[in-house]
């Protein structure tokens, strides 16, 4: 009974973490939607990114975007600890790797084009690699899991 | 699955959905509580014109908003319309002060300070002002901003061989460095920064904010008779 307590631990590391990010994606969309017109600041660069022009994708902040995402992972993980169906875990877990490839993008923009950096946003970046490495390792426990005989079944265990 | 069960899941994930309701709540309550910080009277400055301001509409006005800006800052592009807009509507009852602020962290603020000012020697310094504002865009990420510089000295019909020559001048740069460090001292820290009558003002969230604030500062000013 030893994996499906780690797999268990790590959906718990992955919740915290997901929920991290939302946190930090709603701020910032919030921001976008109140704070009107962010004005230049002496020492940090949040402004300049998130009003450039890449701070939107077809007209939505990516911040918003950014937070429909860790939500999206957030329940997947809930519904994983509720019913125990892997698949949930499984499906967030692959959904890690859209969360990087976005998060090396907009870390790239930051670095080498806008040349600004935003806290926020690399907090999210951060969240985001994370979370693609829990998710790997989820998978990797899971796919073990499985090629040992099922003698238990997970449902009854969470 | 029984009722009873149904009924679990059903509040389980009703109390997500609130929880996740009540964070979202939280953080818009947070964040406008950051945005509506009271008009701030914490930082003041002298309240008056000096003779080498750049001003718009009455020198003499009872009402003066000074703003501190900086012409690469998108928010300071952002207000320009809004200030030209009620400098227009107030006309002889509010006098606009403009000072430079240029951040360090824009590489074009100050080539743009000095064509605003040769421009200004040639009385077009608010025409100059407006063009900057409007191309910022265009010129903010520019290497070298020399030659839409003075495509915008040739479009105001200015003597271009003289505001060259001015635009280059040593004496424009060292009278502009004193004014830099004079406006250093204010301790501001962003751009835009306004000053009501000598108070700060927290930047309006709109054009109607903007005007109220003027307009009630002109209601408890009345006009001398």
């Amino acid at each position: 009974m030893k994996t499906p307590k780690n797999l268990k631990t790590l959906a718990i590391i992955f919740l915290a973490l997901a929920f991290v990010g939302f946190l930090d994606a709603t701020y910032l969309t919030t921001q976008h939607y109140l704070g009107a017109i962010p004005p230049c600041v002496l020492t940090e660069g949040c402004s300049a990114v998130l009003t450039s022009e890449w701070s939107k994708v077809f007209g939505l902040p990516v911040a918003l975007l950014g937070a429909v995402y860790y939500l999206v992972l957030l329940i997947l993980v809930v519904a994983y600890l509720k019913t125990g169906r892997e698949k949930f875990l499984l499906t967030a877990s692959f959904m890690t790797a859209l969360g990087i490839i976005s998060s090396i993008w907009l870390v790239v923009l930051q670095f080498f084009i806008i040349k600004e950096i935003c806290f926020y946003c690399m907090i999210s970046a951060t969240t985001s690699t994370a979370l693609f490495v829990v998710g790997l390792f989820i998978l990797v426990k899971s796919r073990r899991e499985n090629q040992t005989p099922k003698s238990f079944n997970p449902s009854q265990v969470t | 699955m029984n009722n009873n069960e149904s009924y679990k899941q059903i509040v389980f994930w009703a109390a997500i959905i609130i929880g996740i309701g009540l964070v979202v709540a939280g953080m818009i309550w947070l964040v406008s509580l950051q945005a509506n910080k009271p008009t701030d009277g914490s930082v003041t400055i002298e309240n008056t014109i000096a003779p080498d301001d750049w001003v718009k509409g009455n020198r003499n006005a009872e009402v003066i908003l000074i703003e501190y800006s900086d012409f690469q800052c998108p928010a300071c592009a952002y207000y320009s319309p809004l200030v030209n807009t009620l400098s227009d509507e107030f006309g002889d009852r509010l006098a606009f002060v403009y000072r430079h602020f240029p951040l360090p962290k824009h590489q074009n603020s100050k080539p743009m300070v000095y064509a605003a000012e040769a421009a200004g020697m040639q009385e077009k310094f608010w025409e100059m002002h407006g063009l900057i504002f409007d191309g910022q865009t265009k010129w903010a990420d520019e290497k070298d901003v020399k030659n839409i510089i003075v495509g915008y000295a040739e479009s105001l019909g200015l003597n271009v061989e003289q505001f060259v020559k001015d635009l280059d001048s040593v004496e424009l740069k060292k009278r502009m460095d004193e004014t830099f460090q004079k406006n250093d001292r204010i301790g501001i820290t962003y751009t835009p920064t306004f000053f009501l009558n000598g108070k700060r003002i927290s930047n309006p969230k709109s054009y109607a904010e903007f005007k109220d604030i003027i307009a009630k500062a002109i209601n408890e000013n009345p006009e001398k008779p």
